[in-house]
């Protein structure tokens, strides 16, 4: 073996090794969609007295499907996590139909969804979401990309 | 031969680490998302008669219109008291009286003296602000062509349940555009309209009629 070709093993095996020991863990959801594809935010009722109320709000419902197929019988906890994408916050509060937790997550955070063994190859559920942000936002429009991770055991 | 093999079994293993790798990578590329649109900019005013936009409570989410409806102010001046100099209150056709922010308010008790007056702005990002203005022409006039100075109106203010009042101020209308009053984004002014003839000067007989119209703009 060439002193190479044993630095380029050694180089593969230790990304290996630190993609499985490294938490968190990044799930691959690509099977997830939300309907509908694109949400238009509504505006909040003023509240009478209040000289000034800019909140805006919008319903999405979500079909989660997590490829948990590299972690089954593993033990760990799965976080929703939605990254910042601008100075004013988004706050998302969902309900779901019990695979998955309820929870609510505002950008620049991560929610708890899941803790214990991976029970299979794919986690699905489906959330009702709700997003609510305020009306000071630097574009007419935004992308939200949200995403699983795992905190294996 | 065999170190030939050897070597490719070695290539082959580190190109499926590198496949595996990249597969990894590609799958941490993958998330649910989706495009969030901002609340739609909305102006809604309303001069006297007029609709709830949609849901009421500001949310301004009503069908895009206008209602079309143009009430009237006057008032007779009795042979006695021609341009004796004390102002007369003016009568209203408007039977608004419950607020259109639409909580139910009575706003304005007295609708047959009163005309309910509200504007509302909502808007995403920015600073920037709505306001409202009236135009008025320079006289009202009647069909022998003589004039009574718009001027000679003005209105007092009021909203019982309110704590801004005065809102849009009281004033006396100019013979021109005049602005009422600014609003920030994402706010709802409203308020009742008292109006009065100063009666400042005897004028010929006659009916005199006059418009004056009411805008909100935003930039």
């Amino acid at each position: 073996m060439t002193a190479c070709r044993r630095l380029l093993l050694t180089v593969l095996g230790t990304l290996v090794a630190g993609a499985v020991q490294a938490n968190p863990h990044r799930l691959d959801d690509s099977l997830s969609h939300t309907v509908p594809p694109n949400v238009q935010m509504q505006w909040l009722p003023l509240t009478r007295g209040q000289p000034s109320a800019n909140g805006m709000e919008a319903w999405v419902r979500v079909n989660i499907r997590i490829d948990t197929r590299n972690w089954i019988g593993r033990s760990g906890r799965i976080y929703m996590v939605l990254p910042h994408d601008q100075a004013s916050g988004i706050e998302a509060v969902w309900t779901t139909q019990g695979r998955l937790q309820a929870g609510r997550l505002v950008s620049g955070e991560r929610t708890l969804v899941f803790a214990g063994t991976i029970p299979g190859a794919t986690m699905e559920d489906q959330l009702q979401v709700r997003l609510r942000s305020t009306a000071d936002w630097t574009s007419s429009s935004r992308r939200l990309n949200f995403y699983f991770e795992l905190d294996a055991d | 031969m065999k170190r030939t093999h050897r070597r490719s079994t070695a290539r082959h293993l580190a190109s499926a680490c590198l496949a595996l790798l990249c597969v990894a990578e590609m799958a941490a590329a993958h998330a649910w998302s989706l495009t969030v649109i901002a609340g739609s900019r909305r102006l809604f005013l309303h001069v006297g008669n007029g609709t709830v936009s949609g849901t009421g409570g500001g949310e301004l989410n009503g069908a895009l219109g206008t209602n079309g409806i143009v009430n009237t102010v006057q008032v007779s001046v009795p042979v006695a008291q021609l341009g004796n100099g004390t102002a007369l209150a003016m009568t209203s056709n408007s039977t608004q009286n419950t607020s259109l922010w639409g909580d139910g308010n009575n706003t304005c008790p007295a609708a047959g003296s009163q005309v309910m007056v509200g504007a509302g702005f909502r808007r995403n990002s920015g600073a920037n602000s709505a306001t409202l203005s009236v135009s008025s022409p320079a006289n009202l006039t009647n069909a022998a062509g003589d004039t009574i100075p718009f001027t000679q109106i003005s209105w007092t203010v009021s909203a019982p349940g309110s704590n801004n009042v005065n809102a849009i101020p009281a004033g006396t209308f100019i013979g021109g555009t005049q602005t009422l009053a600014t609003l920030p984004g994402n706010t709802y002014y409203e308020n009742c309209h008292t109006f009065s003839y100063a009666n400042s000067a005897v004028r010929a007989a006659g009916t005199y009629t006059g418009t004056v119209t009411y805008t909100l703009t935003a930039p």
